[in-house]
């Protein structure tokens, strides 16, 4: 566009920006700070706040509960980034070289992202269920009764249950590596082959390299959500047995619950800066360039 | 012309390609073996839900893994009757389609002011919006739940449309300006010459070509609203308002001990999620990776 503006198109801009920049303060910028300002301060939502300094902070970092909850969503990322992210490459390596039927197994894989993570989480509380469920049925009919357990009610099984639940469930980030490596040219597999490349050698040598931003993403992505999950944990054990499954949010949550606003604040501004700098130290690690990977998804016409 | 060389060289490589090593079966075999494994976790949950849902419960404990020996349908009708899923699902519907015309609104006129001029605070207002996006959400819950009720809004189907459709604001921002950058100014300048003011040229010429983008944000939006539960539960509390993720929680409070009558309510919250991914399954897929590649 020219750079003169017509005053008529300056207010036409003004006008179109004044919803979402309403919005935006009103969602984004009111309630951080709102939640930086109270995290120093002693509130129960009712009567008046009190400022007490950086008490809130040393309480909950001297709660034993929290120090868990940070310990669990570390875990929780950790097997996001390194477990869960590796089998979906591996599984869209698999997919691609189109076995009989593949277009239906990427549909079916997709399916638990697709249901709600509640939905998924009732479903798998079914599973794990110690009266009725099949995980037991499965160990009974197989004669390892001595294997059955209440397995989201025992203190030793509670979280890796939680864990194996989602860790399976590889569509979402099977798809974004799978539409990645539909980009690579067919004359890179061609040129290895005439050097004598065999399969493993190809997939080895040419994909992974070729797919390496595209798996750094997933697992960015997988490792900041899993700073933030609450839905399932919610769910299945409400943090229980003894805490052993609580999480940050849930955390927050409970503190909201219990009318301690501030100490439910001093924790989510520790969640916050927990996330944003995961996402800015993983984002430096990997140097990604998220914009350029954004764009080529919009060349390819996203998964294909 | 054929030379002796090429002769002997075609027939070696389709042999070579024949040939099926130890390697190769081997290969096969765990191809196949990844393949059918999270086929089984995907899926077997899911049919072992189902069948369960169309047996009784004595049934269910005495054989949990053979059909049901009659298909009754006893417990769809007594989760409807006593979940209230009916109404669960319409309140779903309603704050999702609503919050995403809303989203899209706002976001689809603010990207036009966005990347159609220059001026100077532009990209300081766009970035300072795609900060939103770093920004844990969940981490929220008091100011949101403050707001609400200083608004006079909680507990209504509003309090829920308007946040959703603020916290989906910055990835939709970032997709459809990303998407309208991209189509060529002369398209503007044609409209001024035809006499199109600032609104004709937003809602003739560059929101009709932004479909495109608008459509994978507004996917993006939808199921981020109809999946949403932590503000769902935190920002109602009646059963009026109470969207179908709130309501699978309370699934088992309200069913105790009548499992499968619940196992029946589960399927038939995921129905709906299901058949939609499969009527636009391309749309979804794009839609999914897209918005949170760029978030």
């Amino acid at each position: 566009m020219g750079s003169r503006l017509t005053r008529h198109d300056k207010i036409g801009i003004a006008l179109f920006l004044i919803p979402a920049i309403t919005l935006f303060i009103a969602f984004f910028v009111y309630p951080v700070g709102f939640v930086i300002v109270t995290s120093f301060m002693k509130w129960d939502g009712i009567g008046e706040a009190e400022f007490v300094g950086i008490k809130n902070f040393s309480t909950i970092l001297g709660d034993k509960v929290f120090i868990r909850a940070i310990q669990n969503n570390i875990w929780w990322s950790l097997s996001g980034g390194f477990i869960h992210v590796p089998m979906a490459a591996l599984v869209a390596m698999v997919l691609s070289k189109k076995p009989k039927g593949w277009k239906f197994f990427r549909t079916v894989y997709f399916f638990p992202n697709i249901i709600s993570v509640v939905a998924l989480a009732m479903m798998w509380m079914a599973i794990y269920n110690n009266q009725y469920g099949a995980l037991n049925a499965i160990l009974g009919k197989i004669g390892l009764q001595s294997l059955q357990n209440n397995w989201l009610g025992q203190l030793g099984s509670a979280f890796p249950a939680l864990i194996i639940h989602w860790i399976f469930n590889i569509g979402y980030f099977m798809v974004i590596i799978l539409a990645q490596i539909s980009t690579i040219p067919q004359d890179y597999y061609e040129a290895a082959e005439i050097d004598g490349a065999d399969g493993i050698k190809k997939d080895i040598f040419i994909t992974l390299p070729l797919i390496k931003g595209a798996i750094l993403t997933c697992m960015t992505l997988s490792m900041v959500s899993g700073l933030k999950h609450f839905e399932s944990v919610f769910v299945m054990t409400n943090g229980g047995p003894a805490n052993r499954t609580m999480m940050l949010t849930l955390y927050v949550y409970n503190q909201l619950r219990n009318f301690r606003y501030g100490l439910a604040n001093a924790a989510a501004v520790v969640l916050i800066i927990i996330g944003i700098c995961a996402i800015v130290g993983l984002n430096r690690l990997f140097s990604i360039d998220f914009k350029k990977i954004g764009r080529k998804k919009i060349s390819t016409g996203g998964v294909k | 012309m054929i030379t002796k060389a090429d002769t002997v060289a075609i027939p070696l490589k389709t042999e070579r390609r024949k040939e099926i090593t130890p390697v190769d079966t081997l290969k096969k075999f765990f191809m196949w073996f990844v393949i059918i494994w999270f086929t089984i976790f995907t899926l077997m949950p899911m049919i072992w839900l189902v069948v369960s849902s169309f047996k009784t419960n004595t049934e269910l404990v005495s054989s949990p893994f053979s059909l049901p020996t009659k298909w009754q349908f006893q417990n769809y009708i007594n989760a409807f009757q006593v979940s209230g899923i009916g109404k669960m699902l319409l309140n779903s519907l309603i704050i999702s389609i609503i919050a995403t015309v809303l989203n899209m609104m706002v976001a689809s006129m603010a990207s036009f002011s966005l990347s159609r001029f220059q001026f100077k605070m532009r990209e300081l207002v766009f970035g300072t919006i795609i900060i939103g996006i770093l920004i844990p959400i969940n981490a929220l819950m008091v100011p949101y739940f403050t707001l609400i009720n200083k608004l006079g809004i909680y507990d209504k189907h509003v309090g829920l449309i308007l946040t959703y459709a603020a916290i989906g604001l910055p990835i939709s921002t970032y997709i459809i300006r990303g998407f309208m950058s991209g189509l060529p100014v002369e398209l503007e300048e044609a409209g001024i010459i035809d006499g199109c003011n600032f609104y004709d040229r937003f809602f003739k010429i560059i929101l009709p070509l932004s479909r495109t983008g608008i459509v994978t944000a507004a996917t993006f939006q939808f199921l981020f609203s109809w999946n949403e539960f932590i503000y769902a539960m935190l920002l109602t509390s009646s059963q009026n308002v109470r969207t179908i993720q709130v309501g699978i929680r309370y699934f088992s409070n309200q069913f105790t001990t009548d499992y499968t009558s619940m196992y029946a309510a589960i399927v038939i919250s995921i129905v709906p999620s299901i058949l939609g991914y499969i009527l636009f399954q391309e749309q979804i897929i794009s839609g999914l990776t897209q918005g949170a590649v760029k978030g």
